[in-house]
């Protein structure tokens, strides 16, 4: 097994606002090693780009560090990027970790030629790079990507949705990252060009052997990508596993709604689940466990404790009080 | 009710949207949105109209409930030609009727596809005068209007804009009943408090009077979905209704669509890019390809065996929430064009991983059913040409 790049521990970082904290990260732990996916799935709103945006250390003003640490390490040792000064962590953004923002395809510059955009940024991190050296690698990146590199010379909006997208991972891979965060990288594209681009990203991390973070709301994506799934709710963690683990032999409650919930176009059409009710409110979640209010297996130990998130069997974390047996079924009370 | 009773079907319909703007001289470039479609849904029955973004899905909805006006075809409702309510003014209305009709009738009457016998009937039975016959149509336009805007609702994929934002949940369930001026105060206040229990928003007092951005994505998406209920339609436009939704929330949302359709005997035409939800809200499936339908048929059937190689493709390229599952290669060129007056040939032609010479000289391919209720639009799959 190789190297372990990213170890977060306990990580918790909240919004203050005139109505109190939302809680978006609060108490977050897992471990990447290089070569290694992991897909991060959970609701609107449950804190999945806070999460990775507190990794990157780029957060609103309102944001407020509350705990933990990110331990991080590009082959040169193992750095916590929580001790670090501003300046100090500059040097590992998109060097070290770099991101696919959601939406990105709108956040290129509308004025300049997208192959500058690259070169650009290239430059800023590798100043001893020439242009050319520059140029030369960008046009390796958009064959990477599946771009023309002719194209480099274009501007954003003679681009196609999925093809700015390409670009966007052509930018996040031009300064060797050794870990990828994206988040919802295809949301809002077509599924032809969705398939092109997650094909992509699949084989580019494989072939950089690089570490990769992969946010989205859609199962069924996450399930092509990830190696390992980690399922959020409310703020934290409350299932991680191996993916075929989590959608096989899920023990959490909110997991097994989940995975039967999608739709699918092959197998059986079988009945979809419904979990009732709707995600709590990040600013005063219940306390117990904050699924309780939706959880057809919720006790009074449940509502009164909150459950520890902990290793149920090698590689499996779990924070539930009455993990799912095996192959049981669950019923929730539809309405 | 019988069960093949026909609520909708349209006929070699088309919308063409101007691509450039002139000042001097005529348009000559146009979006081919829409370009002659034809299908029908029974009584009871979902649709599900799928495709790629641009390729026709909303306008057609949109052309339904009266938002756009088709550049032509026809628009058959319970048997009825509705087309002519669906244009704003009396002159555009006019224009149908003479382009549709009145032109075909003359003598000798042109007897293409879409000539009509019993209209021609009626022409004849008027004596043949045309403004008799025009008449006919627009006496009452203003009533059937109406009671078109009644019988079909649309429901819009972001439950975030199509609400009104100064309105309260109650006024804009009631809004529809307002403008129909159906019921007293105290009945509309009865018929708005049990729609809003039965989409779920339980106990109806605690939400209407609550304003649409103190309510979740899902709260707003019931609502939007009581306000379209209310008139008792016969056929709903579900505009990607629960793509902007959350999963745990949106199969909440699509089996209580389902449940009511069957309470009140509605028929959805469901716009979706999402097979895997197609699959679920529909008994068929219309497949569009740059403004025209390529495959259409039994859902389960279409699904299972794909002829067309763009559903094939579409099919191929979505994933599936199984990580042991081994998905092929979507087999496709390219990326969608924009349908600016596009070349006669087949549409699909640019990308097609099967197209055989003949199909570049050849017209677009008419839809033929292969097998019961399974058709295809494609030369190579029909067995008329040769493919790669
Ligand atoms: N700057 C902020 N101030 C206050 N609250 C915030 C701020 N940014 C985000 N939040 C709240 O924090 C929570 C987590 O938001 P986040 O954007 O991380 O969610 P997400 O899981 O990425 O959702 P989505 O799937 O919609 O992108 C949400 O409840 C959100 O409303
Ligand atoms: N009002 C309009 N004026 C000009 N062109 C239009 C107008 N409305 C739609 N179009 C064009 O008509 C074509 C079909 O658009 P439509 O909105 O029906 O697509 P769609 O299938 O609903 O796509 P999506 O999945 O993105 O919603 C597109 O090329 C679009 O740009
Ligand atoms: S701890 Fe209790 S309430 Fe929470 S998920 Fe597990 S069973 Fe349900
Ligand atoms: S008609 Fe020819 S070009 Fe069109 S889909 Fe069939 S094989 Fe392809
Ligand atoms: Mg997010
Ligand atoms: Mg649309």
């Amino acid at each position: 097994m190789g190297r372990t790049v990213l170890k977060v521990d306990n990580l918790k970082m909240w919004y203050k606002t005139k109505m109190g904290y939302v809680r978006a990260v609060d108490g977050i732990s897992f471990e990447l090693k290089e070569g290694e996916s992991l897909g991060i799935v959970g609701e609107s709103g449950c804190g999945k780009t806070s999460v990775s945006m507190t990794i990157l250390r780029l957060l609103p003003e309102n944001a407020e560090f509350k705990g933990g640490h990110i331990f991080f390490d590009d082959g040169n040792g193992s750095v916590d990027l929580v001790s670090l000064p501003e300046d100090e962590m500059r040097k590992y953004r998109w060097k070290g970790i770099s991101m696919i923002f959601q939406a990105a395809m709108n956040s290129l510059n509308p004025v300049y030629k997208v192959g500058d955009q690259i070169v650009e940024a290239m430059l800023n991190h590798f100043p001893d790079m020439s242009i050319d050296e520059a140029r030369e690698k960008v046009a390796q990146l958009f064959q990477l990507v599946g771009l023309d590199p002719k194209r480099m010379d274009q501007y954003p909006h003679q681009y196609s949705g999925g093809m700015k997208q390409r670009a966007i991972i052509a930018m996040a891979l031009s300064c060797d990252p050794k870990l990828i965060i994206a988040d919802e990288p295809t949301t809002a594209l077509d599924v032809i060009v969705q398939d092109r681009i997650l094909k992509e990203m699949k084989k580019i991390q494989q072939k950089l052997n690089m570490a990769m973070i992969y946010i989205s709301h859609d199962i069924a994506v996450i399930a092509e990508v990830s190696d390992k799934i980690a399922v959020m709710y409310a703020g934290k963690f409350v299932e991680f596993a191996d993916s075929v683990t989590i959608f096989k032999n899920p023990a959490h409650p909110y997991t097994y709604g989940l995975m039967h919930a999608f739709p699918s176009v092959v197998g059986p059409k079988t009945e979809l689940t419904t979990i009732p009710g709707e995600p709590p409110n990040l600013l005063n979640p219940p306390k117990g466990c904050r699924f309780a209010p939706r959880c057809p297996l919720a006790t009074d130990e449940c509502r009164e404790r909150e459950p520890e998130y902990r290793e149920i069997e090698p590689g499996h974390w779990l924070a539930c009080h009455h993990p799912i047996e095996r192959g049981k079924e669950v019923k929730f009370d539809e309405k | 009710m019988k069960s093949d009773d026909i609520v909708l079907r349209i006929e070699n319909l088309r919308k063409l949207f101007p691509a450039e703007r002139k000042i001097f001289g005529k348009v000559k470039l146009f979006v081919h949105a829409v370009d002659g479609v034809s299908y029908e849904i029974k009584r009871g029955e979902s649709l599900a109209l799928v495709g790629e973004s641009g390729c026709g899905k909303t306008t057609t909805g949109k052309i339904l409930v009266g938002l756009y006006e088709p550049t032509s075809g026809r628009v058959i409702m319970e048997g009825q030609d509705v087309t002519p309510y669906l244009f704003e003014n009396q002159k555009g209305a006019e224009r149908y009727i003479k382009e549709q009709y009145l032109e075909k009738f003359k003598n000798p009457p042109s007897l293409t596809d879409d000539f009509d016998k019993n209209m021609y009937d009626l022409y004849e039975k008027f004596g043949k005068n045309d403004s008799k016959f025009i008449n006919h149509f627009l006496k009452d336009r203003k009533k059937k209007m109406i009671e078109i805007r009644r019988k079909v609702q649309m429901i819009f994929q972001d439950p975030y804009e199509s609400l009104n934002p100064r309105m309260t949940i109650f006024d804009i369930v009631a809004e529809p009943l307002n403008i129909h001026d159906i019921g007293t105060a105290k009945e509309r206040e009865d018929m708005v408090a049990q729609l809003l229990e039965e989409v779920g928003l339980s106990p109806a007092e605690t939400f209407m009077f609550r304003f649409p951005h103190e309510l979740s994505g899902g709260q707003r998406q019931r609502v939007a979905i009581a306000r379209a209920l209310i008139l008792n339609p016969s056929f709903v436009v579900a505009d990607e209704p629960t793509s902007m939704l959350d999963v745990s929330i949106r199969t909440g949302i699509m089996k209580l669509m389902m449940r009511l359709a069957q309470e009140h005997g509605m028929s959805y035409l469901y716009i979706t890019h999402d097979l895997a939800v197609a699959r679920y809200m529909a008994n068929r499936i219309v497949v569009m390809y740059l403004g025209k339908v390529v495959e259409m048929g039994d859902i389960e059937e279409v699904l299972q065996h794909p002829l067309h190689p763009y559903t094939k493709a579409l099919l191929a390229a979505i994933p599936v929430p199984d990580p042991e599952y081994k998905r092929g290669e979507p087999d496709i060129k390219g990326s969608v064009a924009k349908p600016i007056n596009p070349p006669p040939r087949c549409r699909f032609y640019d990308r097609c991983p099967l197209a055989g010479r003949e199909c570049e000289k050849l017209p677009h391919p008419d839809l033929i059913e292969i097998s019961k209720d399974h058709w295809v639009a494609c030369h190579v799959v029909t067995g008329e040409v040769k493919g790669k």
